[in-house]
């Protein structure tokens, strides 16, 4: 679970070269290929009634990303790194989709959405639907400007929110693999008040050394890779509790495995990552279930 | 038929125009659209000439050329850099790649920066080829 290629999708306005430059950290755990991708939506350029397709608009478009990527691309050739570029006309999910496919690349970065509440609703359902379908994990990345915490190294000391599904217990073996980016993690559990209602106080006490328990044995595994680890437990509804977390211990970074939800019942009941990684103001990296 | 000349470009545009330089100029052209792809063609066709990109997808053309100079069955074949990527990028990448282990390379003997005039590049493969 090694992270050598990148793939980093950008329309600039959310997502510039000081996120990227933010990430090049992951250089010490393998990482030396990072692919740009472009999309630019097929509204922009066509269906546009009695003008038909914009092929002019399109090649405006496309050379000023790839004159943005290029001036990028040096930066990160002058290192040794290996880059690549996608400017494609299409649908944003598929398109990075198959970028991600091709380039065989082993964590996609995007942009937080952040636009009007109509549009919002239309750019959320992109992350959601991506997240759907990547098979590989996803960052959620909040620009510096946006939020009110400055991140420079983002997976430096990242929050782990175990819920003991599959996909976060996988997030597990994917953060034990960055040993050498890491210097602290806070392994975290949310109990819900449902699970506490009618319980009696020494229920509830046994039910926190319980889970303190498991998460401590999941702190060991990043002890004995040499990395410090707390483990915390919480109460109340995951969302709040999970960002409340994260800002008490001063976290770069939420990690979450994501649901195996449909997008169906994800777009209409939302879900904590989805919900975490569309508004929380940290980067918030989701790592899918074995697909 | 002409000398070979494979074209190593991701956009279709810059492999048309080259392409249509080099059949103008009595070469045969090839093409394909990234470091992966001309690396397993200048294997299976032996061309006379390459003319290459820096910033493709799956390889660069900074990886690919590399590996050819660094392959004892490719070393003397002869490359164009054609690219929108610095000279002194590519020179300086280098220098990276050999300082992270990598063997010493020789420069690239002649490298043309994007945009071209369609008489500049048949001048450049008229130095190789004649």
């Amino acid at each position: 679970m090694d992270i050598k290629k990148l793939l980093f999708v950008t329309k600039f306005e959310e997502l510039g070269f000081d996120a990227l430059q933010s990430l090049l950290s992951l250089r010490k755990a393998s990482l030396n290929h990072v692919v740009f991708v472009n999309v630019i939506e097929r509204d922009r350029v066509a269906m546009h009634r009695g003008a038909g397709y914009l092929k002019e608009e399109e090649i405006r478009l496309r050379e000023t990303a790839n004159i943005r990527f290029i001036d990028w691309a040096e930066d990160l050739f002058e290192q040794g790194m290996e880059v690549g570029v996608y400017i494609v006309v299409g649908s944003m999910v598929s398109e990075v989709i198959k970028a991600a496919q091709k380039e065989e690349s082993d964590l996609i970065v995007i942009g937080r959405p952040h636009k009007g509440v109509l549009e919002q609703l239309y750019a959320a359902s992109d992350i959601t639907e991506l997240l759907r379908r990547a098979a590989i994990p996803v960052l959620v990345y909040k620009q510096l400007s946006e939020t009110a915490i400055s991140i420079e190294k983002p997976f430096e000391k990242p929050l782990l929110a175990i819920d003991w599904s599959p996909a976060s217990l996988r997030a597990v073996e994917y953060l034990k693999v960055l040993k050498d980016v890491i210097t602290e993690i806070h392994v975290i559990h949310v109990v819900g008040e449902k699970e506490l209602k009618g319980a009696s106080a020494m229920e509830v006490q046994r039910k926190r050394k319980e889970t303190r328990k498991k998460l401590d044995d999941i702190c060991d595994v990043f002890e004995t890779e040499g990395v410090k680890a707390d483990a915390h437990v919480y109460i109340g509804n995951a969302e709040d509790e999970i960002e409340r977390a994260a800002r008490e211990h001063q976290a770069s970074m939420i990690v979450l495995g994501s649901s195996g939800k449909t997008a169906w019942v994800e777009r209409w009941l939302g879900s904590t990552p989805q919900s975490i990684a569309e508004d929380s103001i940290y980067p918030t990296l989701l790592i899918p279930f074995e697909k | 038929m002409g000398k070979k000349v494979l074209v190593v470009d991701d956009d279709p545009d810059v492999r048309l125009f080259s392409v249509t330089v080099l059949e103008e100029h009595g070469y045969t052209p090839l093409e394909a659209a990234n470091g992966e792809e001309g690396l397993k063609m200048i294997k299976e066709k032996k061309p006379d000439l390459i003319i290459l990109d820096v910033l493709m997808p799956r390889q660069s053309g900074i990886r690919l050329y590399r590996e050819l100079k660094t392959d004892k069955s490719l070393k003397n074949v002869k490359v164009i850099i054609l690219s929108g990527i610095a000279r002194k990028t590519f020179l300086r990448s280098q220098k990276a790649l050999t300082e992270f282990g990598g063997k010493e390379i020789p420069e690239p003997e002649i490298y043309l920066e994007k945009p071209v005039e369609p008489e500049e590049l048949a001048e450049a493969i008229k130095k190789f080829l004649g």
